[in-house]
């Protein structure tokens, strides 16, 4: 039987208007609300599966518009494929006024539409002021708007994804065997995944750019592990897990100490938690929990060929992290020395709930770490290698002392076992970024309060330093940003600092190349040769789809004969405006350089422009890669035409 | 060997966008006729024909070549149908149903013994699943599994062919250019369930005598039956258990992907991709059609995003299930007389990758023994991707090789009808590869036949010939 959304009588009596008026109400003094949302998603129930697992987020509070309508999302009810617009919703005003079923996670929530425009809304925002609260300011979008849009419901397909272009995330749905509606807006980790990745773009807008394996892997890896451990941070739904298939700790609320050991762990939450997951939803996310769980270390996995591809990739990125999280979830427990951890009950076992709580305090730390680790990643170019000493030295600078938690410790331990070594090759603090030599840079003429925010005076730092940094002075150099920030620690600490992002682009002939000895693919050398500057005005390509957007190189007979290096550096200043990491990625390097090019040719991302007017640089969009994705599909890397 | 054939006539078919070859080996004293492929997406628009017309012209050219003859009475015998693939530019030409003229049964009185088609067409596989012993029962279950993926797929295609025609009838349509609605319908249409045309191969493998053979990497082709001095290597597509063997964690994903798409196969009425859910009114629901001024202001833009976008999604999906289907793909090997053939239909890297990189050491053997063939039909009607360039291409020992030891190179296409893959290069046949075929080998294309709106005027076909 065909179930219509939004239809049964519960659904209708937690229905309100659709009108557009702002709602004029008083201002709230509060700083934070809260708001129900499902934990994962509606295949996720209680022990007696009557009941859809809920939770309760705190976000920013705000005077909502009716769609819901706020100061950076905008949730949109149009579903392209019916061609209906479903209406604006007005969201209750607080947790107390939700309907009882919100609370109690009964199954008509799904056919509620309200519902709906209430979780997508409360896990972007949620997600959205992690990463702010992680990084101490205010993130704006990768596009112009200071609101994105988000359609629930926008179209029949097994698919979710965050278009830039669109400005915009975009939930699809689609139907189980039953003919039941399946909504991928309903799914936590789906919904946090899209929001993540807009986040990393409007953090790091070059990272959607083709470059190397590890940067195509890492916007999907990275958004995983954030949904992953973003669904993990909620307490209720780690007791559920724990407690699933284990009669006396539902009935006494307490755990056997052999169910505590990393093993036990590792499948009583994660494998439990991708099992509960919605298995019709595998065709949206994948299985990357399930895989990352199970890929084995193996210091030569990246090396396979099975995982160049960027989505295997990404899940050792993610199974290195989730190794981390559950061996320090572990310690958490038992402790590392004597007096250490939880400490057992009279009975010898463990409290459940202490248990969870603090498996969602390491998951929700391990959150905050890989955030605050964005400020210190390179502008492009991103290795797995950079990644790790990214949050390693964003890490101690707010939180020099490890000893509580050794999560730096263990992200060093289990990154190895999948053999990513930290880029930094410092001993006295592994991992952690070099410091800036601060005796050799100049800041004679560039103004203090200036720096903290205007890209032209960052750039004339740059440009007066641009012999002690290395800066290439063949190519063109932009200040993409400057970011303020205030981040405090657990124990209170404040950190400030400013962030700043350079990027570098060297258009350069074959010879040029040769002259900095960087090489250039046989394959690429021959299409390069091949173009014909006469026909540079000739149509640029076919009338392919949107995710095969062909970026021209150039237009002007110079540009035609060469190839584009793109490089970059990120800068951070500390509070009194003195530079004290410089992390880039050298425009001319001719190691890193010299790869990047095999790659990309290799994955087929140089094309001849029709007519041969120029090469193009296709990229992907997120849409097709979760489309690879859900397919098991592979990139043709050197094998097309 | 005594009993071996003395040459080899290949016969490439005028069928638009689609493959039809005709493979007549020549013994000393008789001739075997084995016919791969016969189907179209779109006749040439020179010719001034529609399918249902010129089809049958080309079944009764194929029935001459046969050695049908009206005036001698003769039947004219075709001892082998291989048809590679399901896709519709492959098989459609079968049809007895009259979508092509009833092609099909002309084909059907020639009375072939063997019927070769890829293991996911067997149909004694959903019997074998309830009734047959447990091992045999837990293979042709997965089979079943797939054969209902292929119709969840078929459902899909259908669906999008709906929406790319309801949309071409608006006037104005912002949602996909005319020309992108075109290509979407047309690759959805390829990917459009044949009946007609798998029953009639079904029927012809189980008329009395015949045998009908599912084929897999490294099992029998069953030809060598009725082609006495020929080997043939069957070198795709892989089974399920043969890619389970060497995949780590290959993706469950794929298998339902589909299905979701599909909605429920018990309703394929609904065809939910393109028509969603029902539409209620009586729930405060806008019912809008195209025209989005009814819409609040400041939904507006968004909106017209979505509708765009969603154009975009179906047809990376429809590009991608093509691409899905081409990997089913049977992939053959013909030797004799020191000689060699390869036909693999539209089989994609996937495909491929099997038998040349995945199994060890029985890749290089496979690579060793495709690297000198004399002739090679072009994968996929030219695509970006089916002719994979490092694993096959470059291993190819005759291309550039002087005088008649060049490779020849056989290519059934019509530019201008089917865009790549997303993500991909465009044109179909793609114009490097074009260009590597005529700068290295010797290409005979069906594109270069002479078409003309006269029939008689229209070249059907053009051959080769290989001598021992």
């Amino acid at each position: 039987m065909r179930h219509f959304p939004g239809s049964s009588s519960k659904a209708q009596a937690n229905r309100k208007s659709v009108q557009h008026r702002p709602q004029m109400r008083p201002p709230t003094p509060k700083a934070m609300r809260e708001m129900s949302v499902i934990a994962q998603d509606p295949s996720v129930r209680t022990a007696d599966r009557k009941r859809i697992v809920m939770s309760k987020v705190t976000l920013p509070a705000e005077i909502l518009s009716n769609g819901p309508r706020g100061y950076r999302v905008h949730v949109i009810d149009y579903d392209s494929t019916t061609e209906l617009y479903h209406g604006a919703y007005e969201l209750p005003l607080e947790y107390g006024s939700e309907p009882e079923a919100w609370h109690l996670g009964d199954l008509s929530i799904t056919d509620d539409y309200r519902f709906h425009a209430q979780n997508v809304y409360a896990l972007v925002m949620k997600t959205l002021s992690r990463f702010e609260f992680a990084l101490g300011r205010r993130i704006g979008w990768s596009f112009e708007s200071h609101q994105l849009n988000v359609a629930p419901h926008a179209m029949v397909d097994a698919n979710a994804f965050y278009s830039p272009a669109d400005q915009g995330l975009v939930f699809g749905y689609f139907f189980d065997v039953n003919g039941k509606p399946v909504y991928s807006c309903l799914s936590h980790d789906v919904v946090v995944h899209e929001t993540t990745h807009a986040l990393v773009d409007a953090l790091r807008e070059k990272y959607m750019m083709p470059s190397s394996p590890d940067q195509a892997a890492f916007h999907e890896g990275y958004s995983d592990v954030i949904a992953i451990l973003s669904v993990l941070s909620q307490p209720e739904l780690i007791e559920e897990l724990l407690c699933a298939e284990d009669k006396i700790a539902q009935k006494k609320r307490t755990l056997a100490p052999e169910k505590v050991e990393i093993v036990k762990l590792q499948e009583s939450a994660l494998l439990k938690l991708a099992e509960q997951m919605g298995e019709e939803m595998r065709g949206v996310r994948g299985e990357a929990l399930r895989h990352s769980v199970r890929i084995a270390p193996n210091p030569d996995i990246l090396k396979s060929p099975e995982f160049a591809e960027p989505h295997r990739r990404g899940e050792v990125f993610s199974a290195a992290v989730l190794s981390a999280f559950v061996h320090v979830w572990h310690e958490r427990i038992v402790g590392v020395e004597q007096g250490d951890g939880l400490g057992t009950l009279g009975d010898g076992r463990y409290s459940l709930r202490r248990v969870a709580e603090e498996g969602a305090a390491v998951a929700d730390y391990l959150i905050t770490m890989l955030i605050r680790g964005l400020d210190y990643m390179p502008p492009i170019h991103v290795i797995f290698g950079d990644v790790l000493s990214a949050i390693l030295t964003a890490d101690i600078e707010i939180r020099p002392d490890d000893s509580r938690y050794h999560l730096r410790e263990r992200l060093i331990e289990r990154f190895a076992e999948y053999g990513i070594q930290p880029t930094s090759d410092r001993k006295d603090h592994p991992g952690i970024w070099r410091s800036v030599e601060s005796g050799e840079l100049s800041y004679a003429r560039v103004r203090f309060d200036s720096m903290r925010s205007d890209p032209d005076e960052v750039f004339r730092f740059l440009w007066e330093n641009r012999v002690a940094l290395k800066l290439s002075e063949e190519a063109y150099t932009r200040v993409l940003s400057v970011r303020p920030c205030v981040r405090i620690g657990n124990d209170g600490f404040t950190l400030r600092e400013t962030v700043a992002e350079y990027y570098q682009v060297a258009r350069l002939t074959l010879d040029e190349l040769s002259g900095h000895k960087i090489k250039v693919p046989s394959g690429l050398t021959e299409l390069l040769k091949g173009i014909d500057p006469d026909r540079s005005n000739s149509d640029p390509g076919d009338d392919t789809a949107q995710d095969d957007h062909p970026a021209p190189v150039g237009s002007d007979e110079a540009d035609l004969k060469t190839i584009e290096l793109y490089g970059g550096g990120t800068l951070i200043f500390d509070e009194y405006g003195r530079l004290k990491y410089h992390i880039s990625n050298d425009v001319l390097n001719r190691k890193r350089q010299s790869r990047r090019l095999v790659d990309l040719f290799h994955f087929g991302f140089f094309r001849a422009q029709k007519g041969k007017a120029g090469i193009s640089m296709s990229k992907q969009s997120i849409s097709a890669i979760h489309r690879l994705r859900s397919l098991g599909g592979t990139r043709k890397a050197g094998e097309g035409w | 060997m005594k009993n071996a054939p003395k040459s080899v006539t290949i016969r490439s078919y005028q069928v638009g966008f689609g493959d039809c070859f005709l493979l007549q080996f020549h013994y000393a004293s008789s001739v075997r006729n084995v016919l791969i492929d016969f189907g179209t997406t779109g006749i040439p628009d020179s010719l001034q024909t529609t399918p249902s017309v010129h089809m049958p012209r080309v079944a009764e050219k194929i029935a001459e070549h046969c050695g049908k003859d009206v005036a001698k009475g003769t039947k004219g015998k075709l001892h082998a149908i291989v048809a590679t693939h399901r896709h519709k530019d492959h098989i459609s030409g079968f049809a007895t149903d009259g979508s092509n003229g009833g092609s099909g049964k002309t084909i059907k009185d020639l009375n072939p013994d063997v019927i070769v088609q890829p293991w996911t067409e067997d149909p004694s596989a959903a019997e074998e699943a309830t009734h047959a012993r447990e091992t045999v029962r837990e293979t042709a279950k997965r089979v079943v599994k797939v054969q209902t993926d292929l119709l969840a797929m078929h459902a899909v295609a259908a669906a999008a062919v709906k929406y790319a025609k309801r949309e071409l009838q608006k006037k104005g349509s912002t949602a996909m250019s005319v020309r992108t609605l075109k290509k979407l319908q047309f690759i959805g249409e390829d990917n459009v369930s044949n009946l007609s045309a798998v029953k009639n191969l079904i029927d012809m493998g189980g008329r009395p005598g015949a045998t009908a053979i599912y084929a897999n990497y490294g099992s029998v082709s069953g030809l060598e039956a009725v082609l006495p001095g020929v080997k043939i290597t069957v070198l795709g597509p892989p089974t399920l258990e043969q890619t389970d063997r060497i995949s780590t964690m290959r993706s469950r994903d794929a298998i339902e992907f589909w299905h979701l798409l599909s909605g429920p196969l018990q309703s394929p009425q609904l065809l939910p991709l393109a028509h969603g859910m029902l539409r209620e009114k009586a729930m405060g629901r806008v019912k809008l059609g195209i025209n989005l001024l009814t819409l609040p202001s400041q939904v507006r833009w968004f909106a017209r995003r979505l509708a765009s976008l969603r154009s975009a999604q179906i047809l990376e999906i429809v590009t991608s299930l093509d691409e899905q289907m081409n990997n089913t793909s049977l992939i053959l090997l013909f030797e004799f007389g020191g000689r060699k053939l390869l036909f693999p239909g539209d089989a994609q890297l996937e495909n491929w990758r099997y038998a040349l990189q995945e199994v060890g050491k029985e890749s290089k053997k496979n690579v060793a023994l495709v690297s000198d063939i004399d002739l090679y039909k072009v994968g996929h009607h030219g695509s970006l991707n089916a002719t994979p360039k490092k694993m096959l291409w470059e291993k190819l020992t005759r291309r550039n090789a002087p005088g008649g030891a060049r490779l020849r190179t056989i290519l059934s296409t019509m530019p201008g009808k089917h865009m790549g893959k997303v993500g991909g290069g465009g044109e179909v046949p793609r114009k490097p590869l074009l260009k590597a075929l005529k700068d290295e080998t010797v290409l005979f294309s069906t594109d270069n036949l002479r078409k003309s709106a006269k029939p008689e005027d229209t070249q059907l076909f053009q051959e080769v010939i290989l001598d021992a």
